[in-house]
């Protein structure tokens, strides 16, 4: 058996290059791995714990934190106000955005190619650039610090998503079936609602995670344009440390919840992610 | 077929929606940029009747009703037009000069440090590796943690008293240079993950067989390297460039969080000083101009990568 030997370097091989991938998954793991840790601690382990911080090993995990952090009025609130203003701007964004996308994978504008890229643009503008604006208006109009006001910025935030994703979802059906419809008699919003949205009902979805986890996360607005009423997750955070000052637990536990939401939306989203991030251009 | 008014049905409400929410903005932040605004707040008290809980007056036993004062706060906002003063002040104030700088070393660091271990991770993964799946898994979940949370969940961490990563004796958050490292971690752990599944996901899109017939043709690492991987790679490595690029140069919410900019200005990214110029100081003008500026440097990159962008995309 001469080739034994290789053989069995490649196995070592391969089980260094397994340890290495493991310990840098581990690493990247870390800060979440860490939020958790910190949150099951009693405030007083805080500091404490020794090493890594281990559950029941390095101490005693409690759940009080994360039961006291659900059981605040503000927090409570904070969690409702990002529900309803994510899912909303979500809505919103696949009304809009589905027809549009379906319009530019299907019918003939002056440039498809450019009224897509002007949708594209949209998703590089820094949003310094309309925070201003935003908040002069709704506070001319009374809208600051209402839902209405995060919902119409969010779904204009990934609203580029929907068109841009979605239109290259479309391009991918094959247009026959569709056209079929079409010589059946079927009208443009026919084939459109009962042929061509079905079939791309998989990747709508997936959009519609990755553009839910992007919504809720959005912050600078959030912490701008909702002040007392309407804080979401994320400006709820930013203002407990204001008032609070550092405490630790409470940061991490605030920070869990408000990861936890879009983490394992996403992950349903999974098959779609690279597909969704790269705005279609790379299928994963 | 596929013509016909209905596909403007289609298409325009998404158009008016950007063009009212988009654009009407930005000619709004381009309008203020040329102002200088003030806000002056005008107080007035008046006597008003004192009212009881259903909302009928208090009265007085001689039957007038009791009055209270009321302050009236209204606040009256100036608007001065300056021309382009504002955009001069830009050149000549230090502050902006700082987030430039912080800024572009941010962009520059995160962006290269991020696809550079990305790609090795996506050659790493791309072997037969034992529980891929889950590893994979579990590296996609930094990539939708809430930005903000991650600063403050990274201020834990960096800790220099009793954090996780206090025995190293870094002053990781309270000096200067640290500090912008700190930053700059935070985006390389959220944002390596990102380039290293779309590399991946390019790499694993090589065929099998395209591989093995390059193998038969050759045994040079390098020709395959030159002839198969690389095309396939490259227009990979450009879009996750472009990508991270135009997200990178917003940075804001790491640096509220983890950092309020600090110590002194070391951390304030141009978004950031240009939030708390307006939003914190209410100099409307002069933040509407930095964030002009930004916008500018965004667009002219856009510009001159547009070919490449249209490729792609369209």
């Amino acid at each position: 058996m001469p080739d034994l030997p290789s053989n069995r370097r490649a196995g070592i091989a391969n089980i260094l290059w397994s340890l290495l991938a493991i310990a840098i998954t581990l690493v990247f793991i870390f800060p979440l791995y860490w939020a958790v840790s910190t949150a099951l601690r009693n405030p007083v382990d805080t500091f404490t714990v020794a090493g890594i911080g281990l559950p029941w090993l390095d101490f005693q995990p409690t759940l009080d934190n994360i039961k006291t952090e659900l059981s605040t009025p503000e927090g409570l609130r904070a969690l409702r106000t990002s529900l309803l203003v994510t899912v909303s701007a979500v809505a919103l964004a696949l009304g809009l955005g589905l027809p549009a996308a379906y319009a530019l994978a299907r019918f003939r504008f002056w440039s498809n190619a450019d009224i897509t890229i002007w949708f594209l643009s949209q998703r590089v503008l820094p949003p310094v650039a309309t925070l201003i604006p935003f908040y002069l208006t709704f506070r001319a109009v009374g809208m600051l610090d209402t839902p209405w006001a995060l919902i119409l910025v969010n779904a204009t935030f990934i609203l580029p998503f929907v068109v841009v994703i979605l239109r290259q979802t479309f391009l991918d059906l094959p247009r026959e079936l569709e056209e079929a419809a079409l010589v059946d008699g079927a009208s443009y919003l026919g084939a459109f609602f009962r042929v061509a949205l079905p079939l791309a009902m998989p990747a709508v979805a997936s959009t519609g995670l990755i553009i839910f986890a992007f919504a809720w996360n959005e912050f600078l607005f959030a912490s701008s344009l909702g002040i007392t009423e309407t804080k979401t997750m994320p400006a709820h955070m930013a203002g407990a440390v204001d008032t609070r000052g550092v405490q630790f637990w409470f940061m991490a536990t605030r920070a869990l919840i408000a990861m936890v939401p879009p983490v394992l939306l996403a992950l349903f989203a999974q098959r779609y992610i690279v597909r969704g991030l790269t705005l279609g251009a790379v299928k994963g | 077929m596929w013509t016909g008014r209905i596909r403007l049905l289609f298409l325009m409400p998404a158009v008016f929606w950007v063009l009212l929410f988009t654009i009407f903005p930005l000619i709004y932040s381009l309008y203020a940029s040329f102002h200088n605004v003030t806000n002056e707040t005008v107080m007035e008290r008046v006597q008003v009747p004192r009212l009881d809980a259903e909302g009928n007056p208090v009265l007085r036993p001689d039957g007038t009703p009791r009055m209270r004062t009321q302050v009236n706060r209204e606040t009256v906002t100036d608007w001065e037009f300056v021309g382009l003063d504002n955009f001069r002040r830009i050149f000549n104030d230090p502050q902006v000069a700082e987030a430039v700088q912080v800024t572009a070393i941010f962009v520059v660091a995160a962006v290269a440090v991020e696809m550079l271990l990305g790609l090795l991770l996506a050659f790493l993964f791309n072997r037969e590796l034992p529980g891929r799946p889950v590893l994979r898994m579990l590296m996609i979940l930094p990539i939708f943690a809430t930005p903000v949370a991650a600063g403050y969940l990274f201020f834990t961490i960096f800790y220099e008293e009793g954090g996780p990563l206090g025995w190293t004796g870094i002053p990781w958050l309270s000096h200067p240079d640290w500090a912008l490292v700190s930053i700059i971690i935070v985006d390389i752990w959220q944002w390596t993950p990102f380039c290293f599944l779309v590399f991946l996901a390019a790499l694993q899109g090589i065929p099998d067989d395209f591989l093995e017939a390059a193998r038969l043709d050759t045994d040079s690492t390098l020709a395959i390297w030159r002839e198969v991987i690389l095309p396939q790679l490259v227009p990979v490595i450009v879009i996750v460039f472009l990508l991270r690029l135009a997200e990178a140069v917003k940075v804001f919410d790491v640096v509220a969080s983890l950092t309020v900019g600090g110590p002194g200005n070391a951390t304030q990214s141009l978004s950031y000083l240009s939030f708390r110029t307006g939003l914190r100081f209410f100099d409307v003008g002069y933040a509407s101009a930095i964030a002009y500026t930004l916008l500018i440097a965004v667009m002219l990159v856009v510009t001159v990568l547009y070919k490449r962008i249209r490729s792609v995309y369209a």
